[in-house]
C-alpha cells in the first residue's frame, strides 16, 4: 500500500473514502496492518498446525502471521511453542498502534463516575467498536481471545439498569485486566465490579429492610455459573448462605453522590454465623465475610474442572476430552487459578496438539461464533475499517453482539447454536468482499498481489490449497474472495 | 421435497406456537389466586389488589394488565393452568430451560424436534424451510433435532441480487459434503427462496387485529410484530407447523412491577391481537405460553420475587376447552416447596402432551418417554 494511499484511509488530510461516498459513518479509517509486503500461505493440500494454532488461538490469519510466527525458531514445533510462549506475556508484545488507533474513543479511560456523562448509546457504540478493532489490530491475540471467554464467563448486559455505563468500566478494569492475571483476583474484582453489582442486583442484597429475605441471585450465578458449576455440588441452602455473606455489598447509583462507588454498608450486612458448602464463618466476619466466601469458591476443586471444561471446549472441541480437562482442572489448581499457566497446559497438551495436527479429514474442527467470523474476515483480508454499526450491524443480525446477551450464562460456545447464522455469514462475506459495508474497505488486487496469486490466497484463507469442489466453485464466476470467506472451511477454526 | 407441497386447500392443516418467557415469570402475578389470603400475606407489597384484578373465578384472576387474555378467556378460547412447571429443583434459568426445553432429563433433542419426526410420515409440511422457525436471535433448544429449523430474522435484509444467487449456487456444492453443516446450509438457501417469495407481498393483518404500535413501547412491538409474521405465514399456507417465540427478562428480583406489567401488556396485546388477526385460523392454531419456573411465594426485600418452582401456563385457541385448570395447594407453609415456592401440581408435560394430540400426534406420550401422564384437559 503507497503512503499516500494509507494517510487517506486514515483520515488525517482530512480526506475519506466514507465521506466521498456520502455516508454518515465517523470520517475515518484504521488501517490494517499497513504492510504491503508479500507474506506466505500455507503450500499443502493438508491443513497444517501453524495455520490451525492460529484460526484457534487467534481471531484469524493476518498476511504475515505465519511469516511472523515460523521466524520465531528454527523448527515449525519450536516456532509453535515460541509464539504460545510470546503471547502468554502479552505485556512483551508492543500494542501501541492498536492503543494509539482507540485513543479517539473518549470514554474508554474515563474513571468509572465520569461514564455518566456520556449518553448510553455513544458508550455502547464506542465499547462496540474498540472491542472489533482490538480483536482486529492487537497483537496480545491470546489476551484478546481472553477477553471474550472471560466477557462471556461474567456476562454483564448493558441493557439492565446502570449497566450501559459502568459495564465500560468493567470490561477495563475487571476483564481485560485479568484476563491472563490470576482467577481468584478476577473473581474479586467482577464481585465488586460496579456493573456486575447492578447486573445481577448484588446492591439490593442486604438483611433487614422491608423483610428478611437477601437478594439470592448473584450468589446463585456466583456458584453455579462463574465458579462451581451447576453440578458442582453445592445446595440451595449454600446459596442462601452465600447471598448473606455478600448481604451489604452496595454501588452507589447515579442519582446521588459518589456515583458508581462501591461501598459496603456495615449495618445491611446479616452478621451471624453462617456456613457455605460446609465451611463455617463465624458471627461477626462483616466485610471480610465476602473475601472468606470468595477464597473458597474459587480454591474449590469443582471451579477448576468447571473453567477447566470451559477452556477445553473453547480452545479443543465441543465436546473436549476427558483428559484434557482433568490435565488443565490440575494445573488451574496447582498454580491457584494462574490463568496463563492453566492455558500454557492446555495449549501444550496432548490433546490440543493432536488436533492442531490433524489431517483436515480427521479433524472435526470449531465453528467460528459470528464475531470471531467477523473479525477473522477483517484479519485474513487486512481490512481498514472504523468498526461502526454498518460492519458491528452483522453482529446483532447474527445474534451475537457485544455485551448484549440477556442472561448470565453468556453467549454460548458450541457449534449447534449458531448454525442458524450462515445465512448472515454469507451476506457478510458477499459485502466485504465487494467492499458494499460503509467504513470497511478491502483491496482485493492488492492482497492477491502480496499473496502471490490466486491460488495462495485461496490457501491462505482455506488453510490448506484447495480441494476439487473448491477449485470448481472459484472458476465459476461469482466472486473469488466472497465465496473463499462464506466457505465452510473458513466458517472453522 | 416437502417445500414444493403446499398446503392450500388442506384445511387441517395447524400452526403450534409457542412463547416462552424467559426468566422464570411470576405466575402469582400473571394469575394472582386473589381468593386465598395466604397470598395477600406472603406479599404485602406486591400482591394484586382483588378489586382490582380480572376475574376467572372464585379463587384465580387474571392480573389486570391482561385484559385481552381476559376477554379470550371468557370466549372460552384460553385455558389457563396454574402450579404448573417441571421437575426441575436447580432453580437455575439455564437448567430449567434445559430441563423444559428438552422435555425431560434422559431425552435427546428437544421436545419440539422429537414431535415434528415422530410426525414426519403423516405432515407433508415437516421438513419444509419454513416448518419450523425461530422468531429471536437463534434457535430455542426445544427445536433441536428437528429435521429443518430456521431462525427468520430481519427478512428484509437479505440480499437477493443476482450475485449473490450465484454466490448461493456454488456455496450449495461446497456446503453439501460437510458433515456438520450440510443441513444448515441447505435449509438457508431454501429459506432465502422461499422468504424472497413471500417478501414480495406486503402483509396486511386483519384491520380489527390491534397489533402494538409505537406507542404501546418497543417490547410489545416487537412481540406483536413476531406475532404478525406468524399469522402472515399461517395465512399464506407456507407450510409453518411450529413457530418459537421468546419474550425475555421475567427475572424479576428487583422491584418487580416495573418490569412486569410493560411485559404482561405486551403478552396480552399480542395475543388478542394474534386470536383477531386469525379469526376462524385460531381453531387450528394452537398458543403455549410458558416459562421454566415461577418464583418464590414470599416477596424479598426489594420488592421482588426470587426463583420458585411453580407457575403459570396458558393454552390459546386449536381447540382448547378454555377454562381453569389447577388443584391449588394452597399457600400455608406446609403446602409449600423447599424455600417457600407454590409446588408443581401439574407438569407441564401434560399441558403440551394435550396439545400435541390435537396436533396429529396419535402417541403424544413418546415424544415425553421419561414422563409417566396424567393428561390434562386442556
Amino acid at each position: 500500500m503507497s503512503s499516500t494511499r494509507r494517510q487517506l484511509l486514515q483520515g488525517g488530510a482530512g480526506v475519506c473514502l466514507a465521506a466521498l461516498a456520502g455516508c454518515s459513518a465517523p470520517a475515518w479509517l484504521v488501517p490494517g496492518s499497513g504492510q504491503d509486503a508479500r507474506f506466505s500461505a500455507p503450500t499443502g493440500r493438508d491443513s497444517d498446525a501453524v495455520q490451525n494454532l492460529l484460526n484457534r488461538a487467534t481471531f484469524g490469519v493476518r498476511p504475515g502471521d505465519r511469516d511472523d510466527l515460523l521466524r520465531l525458531a528454527s523448527t515449525p514445533e519450536q516456532a509453535i511453542d515460541a509464539w504460545i510462549a510470546q503471547q502468554l506475556s502479552p505485556g512483551s508484545l508492543d500494542d501501541d498502534a492498536c492503543e494509539h488507533a482507540l485513543a479517539r474513543f473518549d470514554s474508554l479511560d474515563q474513571p468509572v463516575g465520569e461514564l455518566y456523562e456520556y449518553k448510553e448509546r455513544v458508550l455502547l457504540r464506542e465499547l462496540t467498536s474498540a472491542t472489533v478493532l482490538r480483536a482486529a489490530l492487537s497483537h496480545r491475540q491470546l489476551h484478546e481471545v481472553m477477553v471474550h471467554f472471560w466477557t462471556d464467563h461474567f456476562n454483564i448486559d448493558i441493557s439492565k439498569g446502570e449497566c450501559a455505563w459502568l459495564k465500560v468500566a468493567d470490561d477495563r478494569e475487571v476483564i481485560r485486566r485479568h484476563a491472563l492475571g490470576r482467577f481468584p483476583d478476577l473473581l474479586r474484582a467482577s464481585a465488586l465490579s460496579p456493573a456486575m453489582l447492578w447486573y445481577l442486583d448484588g446492591r439490593v442484597n442486604r438483611a433487614g429492610a422491608i423483610s428478611e429475605h437477601a437478594n439470592e441471585n448473584y450468589a446463585r450465578e456466583l456458584l453455579e455459573l462463574h465458579t462451581l458449576g451447576v453440578h458442582g455440588g453445592y445446595t440451595q441452602q449454600d446459596v442462601m448462605e452465600a447471598a448473606r455473606c455478600l448481604s451489604g455489598w452496595t454501588v452507589r447509583p447515579k442519582s446521588g453522590f459518589l456515583k458508581a462507588h462501591v461501598a459496603f454498608e456495615a449495618q445491611r450486612h446479616d452478621d451471624g454465623a453462617k456456613s457455605v458448602l460446609g465451611q463455617r464463618f463465624a458471627p461477626g466476619g462483616g466485610a471480610h465475610d465476602i473475601e472468606l466466601l470468595l477464597a473458597l469458591v474459587a480454591a474449590h476443586p469443582a471451579t477448576a474442572r468447571h473453567i477447566a471444561f470451559k477452556l477445553c471446549r473453547r480452545f479443543i472441541a465441543d465436546d473436549p476430552p476427558a483428559a484434557a480437562v482433568d490435565e488443565v482442572a490440575s494445573r488451574f489448581s496447582s498454580s491457584n487459578g494462574d490463568i496463563a499457566e492453566t492455558l500454557r497446559a492446555l495449549l501444550g497438551s496432548a490433546s490440543f496438539r493432536a488436533d492442531i495436527n490433524a489431517p483436515t479429514s480427521m479433524r472435526a474442527g470449531k465453528l467460528k461464533r459470528p464475531f470471531h467470523l467477523l473479525v477473522s474476515c477483517l484479519r485474513s483480508c487486512d481490512a481498514s475499517s472504523n468498526a461502526s454499526t454498518a460492519l458491528t450491524d452483522y453482529l446483532t443480525r447474527m445474534g451475537h453482539a457485544p455485551f448484549q446477551f440477556p442472561t448470565p450464562d453468556g453467549y454460548p460456545e458450541a457449534a449447534s447454536a449458531w448454525q442458524g447464522t450462515l445465512l448472515w455469514r454469507w451476506q457478510l462475506a458477499s459485502a466485504l468482499a465487494g467492499n458494499r459495508i460503509p467504513g470497511t474497505r478491502i483491496d482485493p488486487h492488492l492482497l492477491r498481489v502480496r499473496a502471490g496469486g490466486e491460488l495462495a490466497l485461496s490457501a491462505h484463507l482455506l488453510g490448506r490449497l484447495p480441494d476439487a469442489t473448491e477449485e470448481a466453485a472459484l472458476r465459476s464466476g461469482a466472486d473469488p474472495l466472497a465465496l473463499l470467506l462464506a466457505s465452510p472451511a473458513f466458517q472453522r477454526c | 421435497m416437502a417445500d414444493a407441497v403446499l398446503s392450500a386447500g388442506q384445511d387441517i392443516d395447524r400452526t403450534l406456537v409457542v412463547v416462552f418467557l424467559r426468566g422464570g415469570a411470576d405466575g402469582l402475578s400473571l394469575v394472582p389466586p386473589v381468593g386465598d389470603d395466604g397470598y395477600h400475606r406472603a406479599r404485602p407489597h406486591l400482591a394484586v389488589p382483588t378489586a382490582k384484578a380480572l376475574r376467572l373465578d372464585e379463587l384465580f384472576s387474571l392480573h389486570p394488565s391482561l385484559h385481552e387474555m381476559h376477554e379470550l378467556y371468557q370466549q372460552g378460547t384460553l385455558a389457563v393452568v396454574h402450579a404448573a412447571g417441571s421437575e426441575d429443583e436447580s432453580r437455575s434459568h439455564f437448567e430449567a430451560q434445559d430441563l423444559m426445553e428438552h422435555g425431560g432429563a434422559d431425552v435427546a433433542g428437544g421436545w419440539i424436534g422429537r414431535w415434528l419426526r415422530s410426525r414426519q410420515a403423516d405432515d407433508a409440511r415437516i421438513g419444509g424451510t419454513l416448518s419450523a422457525i425461530s422468531l429471536g436471535d437463534e434457535l430455542q433448544e426445544s427445536l433441536r433435532g428437528s429435521p429443518t429449523a430456521t431462525a427468520l430474522r430481519a427478512l428484509a435484509q437479505l440480499d437477493r441480487s443476482s450475485e449473490a444467487q450465484l454466490l448461493h449456487a456454488q456455496l450449495a456444492a461446497l456446503y453439501r459434503p460437510d458433515a456438520l453443516l450440510a443441513e444448515a446450509a441447505a435449509s438457508a438457501l431454501a429459506a432465502a427462496t422461499r422468504i424472497a417469495t413471500l417478501q414480495a407481498t406486503a402483509y396486511q393483518p386483519r384491520p380489527s387485529a390491534r397489533y402494538a404500535e409505537r406507542k404501546d413501547g418497543d417490547l410489545a412491538v416487537a412481540f406483536s410484530r413476531d406475532l404478525s409474521r406468524v399469522a402472515q405465514l399461517i395465512k399464506a399456507r407456507a407450510g409453518l407447523v411450529v413457530a418459537c417465540i421468546d419474550l425475555g427478562n421475567w427475572d424479576s428480583h428487583f422491584i418487580q412491577e416495573q418490569l412486569l406489567e410493560p411485559r404482561m401488556r405486551a403478552l396480552s396485546q399480542g395475543l388478542g391481537a394474534f386470536a383477531n388477526d386469525l379469526g376462524e385460523l385460531l381453531a387450528s392454531t394452537t398458543v403455549v405460553v410458558m416459562s421454566e419456573f415461577g418464583r418464590r411465594v414470599r416477596e424479598n426485600a426489594s420488592l421482588g420475587t426470587d426463583h420458585g418452582r411453580g407457575g403459570a401456563m396458558f393454552v390459546l385457541g386449536g381447540g382448547t376447552p378454555g377454562g381453569m385448570h389447577c388443584d391449588w395447594p394452597g399457600l400455608h407453609d406446609s403446602a409449600l416447596d423447599g424455600p417457600g415456592d407454590l409446588p408443581v401440581v401439574h407438569n407441564y408435560r401434560d399441558v403440551l402432551a394435550a396439545v400435541l394430540a390435537r396436533h396429529g400426534s396419535r402417541d403424544p406420550g413418546s415424544v415425553f418417554p421419561d414422563h409417566p401422564q396424567r393428561p390434562l384437559h386442556v
